[in-house]
């Protein structure tokens, strides 16, 4: 699996602390896009999460299909970390509280 | 993934590169995708984009690097565990400026099916389009090489 290990960790702001405090629990979610190969998106969800190739799968459809899938739900920092992860394979990927 | 050889036609790839490198040159000082850093803390999401960035950056020096004067002796590109990941990456990073800059107008669908008017298409965007294929069956391989059980 891999994670971001090192990126920008500054102090947050007012607004995100208190956002913070409000959700315990944050989404990632993936957004379609028109150019990236199914198989590459495929790839990538098995290797930042360790899915197996159905479930690698089934998230792929879901963004291709529905526009968005929701690949991952925990604590913020872990979600920060796969978002940039998941940026650093040019998949759109954004955090989102529960 | 073990070491993979690809042996490429030199006069169908080389102009190819024209469009490529001109991709990779727009992508220095920007994101491929336009991405939102998850605080709006200035600070912070400044130093998110600078780190995508400079491995955006590393990505595509790795890949334009390919194409040295060897590969202009053999066609034969080497694609190895050291390499692929990133080469994978670039190939997106400059599908996605290609796509953004000269061929969007032509529809999703279209780009899908690969039905596009050829005929039609200014020079520069039938160049663009050609990268834009070469680059997506260059990821196909390297992902079946470096995953064999994903399937598209």
């Amino acid at each position: 699996m891999i994670v971001a290990e090192s990126r920008p960790n500054p102090n947050p702001s007012p607004a995100t602390a208190a956002q913070t405090q409000l959700a315990d629990v944050w989404r990632v979610v993936v957004l379609n896009d028109p150019v990236n190969l199914m198989s590459y998106v495929v790839m990538v969800l098995k290797k930042v999460f360790g899915f197996d190739e159905m479930k690698a799968r089934r998230h792929m459809l879901e963004v291709h299909e529905q526009g968005r899938s929701i690949i991952w739900a925990g604590v913020r920092e872990q979600a920060e970390a796969y978002v940039f992860t998941l940026q650093q394979w040019h998949l759109n990927a954004v955090i989102e509280a529960e | 993934m073990k070491r993979v050889e690809v042996k490429l036609n030199l006069e169908a790839v080389a102009p190819l590169l024209d469009a490529i490198k001109e991709a990779a040159d727009d992508l220095r000082p920007e994101l491929a995708l336009s991405t939102h850093a998850p605080d709006a803390d200035k600070e912070f999401a400044d130093g998110w984009k600078q780190e995508l960035l400079a491995g955006q950056n590393t990505d595509i020096g790795a890949f334009l690097a390919l194409f040295d004067s060897e590969f202009f002796t053999t066609g034969v590109l080497p694609l190895d565990p050291t390499n692929s990941e990133a080469i994978l990456r670039a190939c997106a990073a400059v599908r996605l400026r290609l796509h953004a800059k000269h061929l969007a107008p032509l529809g999703d669908e279209a780009l899908e099916s690969g039905e596009v008017p050829l005929d039609e298409m200014p020079e520069p965007q039938r160049r663009a389009f050609a990268a834009y294929v070469f680059l997506a069956t260059l990821q196909e391989l390297i992902v079946q090489h470096l995953d064999p059980t994903v399937m598209e």
